[in-house]
């Protein structure tokens, strides 16, 4: 049993960081003076990554990647999670539809988007979820006739994150009305341009605008936007829900959270002492450290599967009710700590941490709702990994 | 990069699961609740001593097999997982103690002897102050007109009775340590004590008892702050084990159980239950690993670890146990089912060696020390 990365591996570190050194720092290049992308500073960025080729990673040379190891896309994720690069605006291209268009797209969809994704060129969202269908994602409605060379696309999307200005959505679309509900869906490239698509921005709980619906009224989509064989669309999706990922850069993030909320209660008088006087509150924090060590080293389970190549063990599908539900408990301690001065909202004399901690909080509730619920996560470790016997009818 | 355990380990893992399965059944440890603690008998120990187990994370040239602290972790997972009876993880750590300390006639005689299984060693750490650990301890060696004496009283030590040496924590004029103390000296009185799993344990009252010379064992305190890391870790695995056979238990019966129609783990009130207990055994088997690596390349932040593994999977072990009693029903609730022998386990290794709340106040103060470094003048 070992931890180390190779000398080589340690080199890529020590290149990588040397980079991010001395690029986080500077300003995006100015737009060229005809530019009129509202986005060009944005885009800056994941361009900048690319061109020294730390983006997509793992991706084949040919479309744009470097075919990099397990390891060295760990490394990559940890060292820019350790120095809180900029947020990447084509976040879901890559993450989803790049991987899945890698596995399952044509060589004419690889080509045509891939580079693209890569540059921001393109920016993606998802059209999964519908009013209707939640967890229950399989009884979808939005439908996609078959009319010559093209689909003609009716119904609604929500929850679509980014919509207004994504380039193109990723969908999945029912086009066997008449199959079991799961055989009778598509996978869908469509155009956010086309005519006939409408989006209308929600507020959510938090009071930000992040996601939108999307409404599809006679949009056509030619074919050769399809994805995989007509009516599999379901499997292709799974996968790309299932890309694996060690969970390790979320651990970052929540350790990083963790020192705060340690320093606050530090700077935080309850009662006439420091809150971090208070065994409870040490017993809390220790306890969110020790569960943060946890799902780290559930990382390294799963990350040294993956170089071994031997199958996903259960890691995989664990971390994200893990860290959903840990991200939670983090943000309430945070709450619970500051007693009095918890409902001081920003903007507002007392507040503490200018209001962090509330957009903490609400962010990790939709966390335990977005991407599967935690209910849905639990189904999952119940009949996949524990072989339980299924709790829904079908 | 390679975080799991190896080929071998995952082969002696096996080895010892089949022969406890065929050789140790549960049955010893329920007839123990009622009539004397439980005991591995003469049979099954002299197999364990030939199968090498008690040299497990001895060297090799000392009769051992040469494994590390993982390797003695799957062990008592197994110990833990299959409700073994003492003095199988009390010798363990007794020779991984020997060991450490790097005495070469005692490993000579005494560790030769242990893992030959023609000697009994314990160890005796713990003292009823109500206090944990290596800081918690009073019992102190003086000087004494005829030589060295022993003075101070040790409780739940595990299988005292046919040990024939302590190794007993104690404070000396030269420091905290180990000292080796034959449990047969004048002076030594041991007490038979019950543990709520029908395991043997004691407490051991030294009144001026003999030392042999003043000397602790080599390495002194660092040693045996190590050992007491160590035996930590291992009561952690042994934990993992206990949490491991009750979900197992929980998650068979819920798959047979047919009431409504249908069998009970497709309701969601169980199956959530038991996909949350899953959770906890997979991110306290990733901190018990942590732990172990962390104390066989020897880090400094190992102590923190080893503190982690155990709040966390002292209280696993408790809850998956907990949950299995609860998913069983009636049925659970009975005294021929195996359910409270593994609660049983359970309620008392998540007490021992420093409860949850315990190592969770080790775990702020390496986050005090890591995050609030002392303001510079």
């Amino acid at each position: 049993m070992d931890l180390k990365f190779s000398a080589e591996d340690e080199a890529y570190r020590q290149r990588l960081r040397a980079w991010l050194k001395e690029n986080l720092g500077r300003r995006p290049d100015p737009p060229p003076a005809a530019s009129k992308d509202p986005l060009a500073g944005a885009r800056d960025w994941p361009r900048r990554l690319h061109d020294a080729g730390y983006l997509g990673i793992a991706w084949p040379r040919e479309y744009g990647g470097q075919e990099a190891s397990f390891t060295q896309q760990v490394i990559c994720v940890e060292e820019m999670a350790r120095v809180r690069t900029p947020p990447l605006i084509n976040t879901i291209g890559l993450s989803i539809i790049g991987p899945t268009l890698v596995q399952h797209g044509t060589e004419q969809q690889k080509k045509r988007f891939l580079l693209r994704i890569l540059r921001a060129d393109d920016l993606w969202c998802q059209g999964f979820s519908e009013p209707a269908a939640g967890s229950d994602l399989a009884s979808l409605r939005c439908r996609a006739e078959i009319d010559g060379d093209e689909f003609v696309v009716n119904g609604q999307k929500v929850w679509t994150s980014l919509a207004p200005i994504s380039d193109w959505i990723f969908m999945l679309v029912r086009t066997g009305p008449d199959a079991p509900k799961r055989e009778g869906i598509s996978y869908l490239l469509c155009d956010m341009k086309a005519p006939g698509i409408s989006v209308r921005p929600l507020r959510n709980a938090a009071g930000g605008i992040h996601f939108s619906e999307v409404f599809f009224d006679d949009v056509h989509v030619p074919r050769e936007n399809l994805v995989g064989e007509l009516n599999a669309g379901w499997a292709i999706a799974r996968s790309s829900l299932d890309h694996e990922r060690s969970g390790l850069s979320g651990v970052i993030g929540l350790e990083e959270t963790l020192g705060h909320l340690w320093r606050m209660a530090g700077r935080t008088t309850r009662d006439g002492r420091e809150a971090l006087d208070d065994s409870s509150t040490r017993r809390l924090l220790a306890q969110h450290w020790i569960a943060i060590e946890g799902l780290r080293h559930l990382g390294y389970r799963t990350l040294s599967d993956q170089i071994a190549g031997r199958p996903p063990g259960a890691g995989a599908s664990l971390g994200k009710l893990f860290a959903s539900e840990l991200r939670q408990r983090l943000a309430k301690t945070a709450l619970r700590v500051q007693g009095p001065f918890a409902p001081v909202a920003k903007r507002s004399p007392h507040v503490v941490d200018r209001g962090r901690w509330h957009a903490a909080y609400f962010d990790a509730l939709g966390h335990a709702i977005g991407g599967g619920t935690s209910e849905i996560m639990r189904n999952v470790i119940a009949e996949k990994v524990l072989g339980l016997p299924r709790s829904t009818d079908e | 990069m390679e975080f799991s355990l190896s080929e071998e380990q995952i082969a002696l893992q096996e080895m010892a699961r089949e022969f406890l399965r065929e050789r140790w059944p549960a049955e010893r440890m329920r007839a123990a609740l009622d009539a004397q603690p439980a005991v591995i008998d003469e049979e099954v120990w002299r197999e364990i001593v030939q199968m090498g187990w008690l040299g497990v994370a001895a060297s090799e040239e000392l009769g051992g097999i040469g494994g590390d602290v993982t390797t003695a972790a799957v062990l008592a997972q197994e110990a833990g997982r299959g409700i073994l009876a003492g003095p199988f993880e009390s010798s363990l750590v007794a020779a991984i103690a020997l060991e450490r300390s790097g005495d070469r006639d005692l490993c000579r005689n005494l560790l030769a002897d242990l893992i030959a299984g023609r000697t009994r060693v314990t160890l005796a750490i713990e003292e009823p102050g109500g206090g944990y650990g290596v800081d918690a301890v009073e019992t102190v060696i003086e000087a004494h007109p005829e030589g060295w004496r022993i003075s101070g009283r040790k409780f739940l030590v595990p299988d005292a009775e046919g040990a024939a040496v302590l190794l007993v924590a104690a404070r000396s004029p030269d420091g905290l340590g180990l000292v080796p103390i034959d449990a047969n000296s004048p002076g030594v009185t041991i007490v038979p004590m019950r543990r709520l799993d029908g395991q043997s344990c004691a407490e051991v009252v030294f009144e001026r008892a003999a030392c042999s010379g003043a000397s602790l064992l080599p390495g002194g305190e660092a040693v045996l702050r190590e050992v007491y890391e160590i035996w930590t870790t291992l009561l952690a695995a042994d934990l993992l084990g206990t949490a491991e056979a009750s979900l197992e238990l929980a998650r068979q019966y819920a798959s047979e159980r047919v009431q409504f129609g249908r069998p009970i783990g497709s309701f969601q009130a169980v199956s959530h239950r038991l996909a949350d207990d899953l959770v906890g055994v997979e991110i306290g088997r990733s901190l018990l690993w942590g732990a172990c690596l962390a104390l066989d390349e020897r880090r400094d932040h190992a102590p923190a670890l080893v503190s982690a593994a155990k709040a966390w999977l002292s209280d696993t072990a408790v809850s998956a146990a907990e949950s299995a009693l609860q998913i069983h029903g009636g049925v659970g609730f009975t005294w021929e089912y195996d359910v409270h022998l593994h609660l049983r386990r359970a309620r008392c290794n998540a007490a021992l060696l420093g409860d949850a709340d315990h190592h969770r106040d080790r775990v702020a103060l390496h986050m005090q020390r890591a995050w609030m470094p002392p303001v510079k003048a």
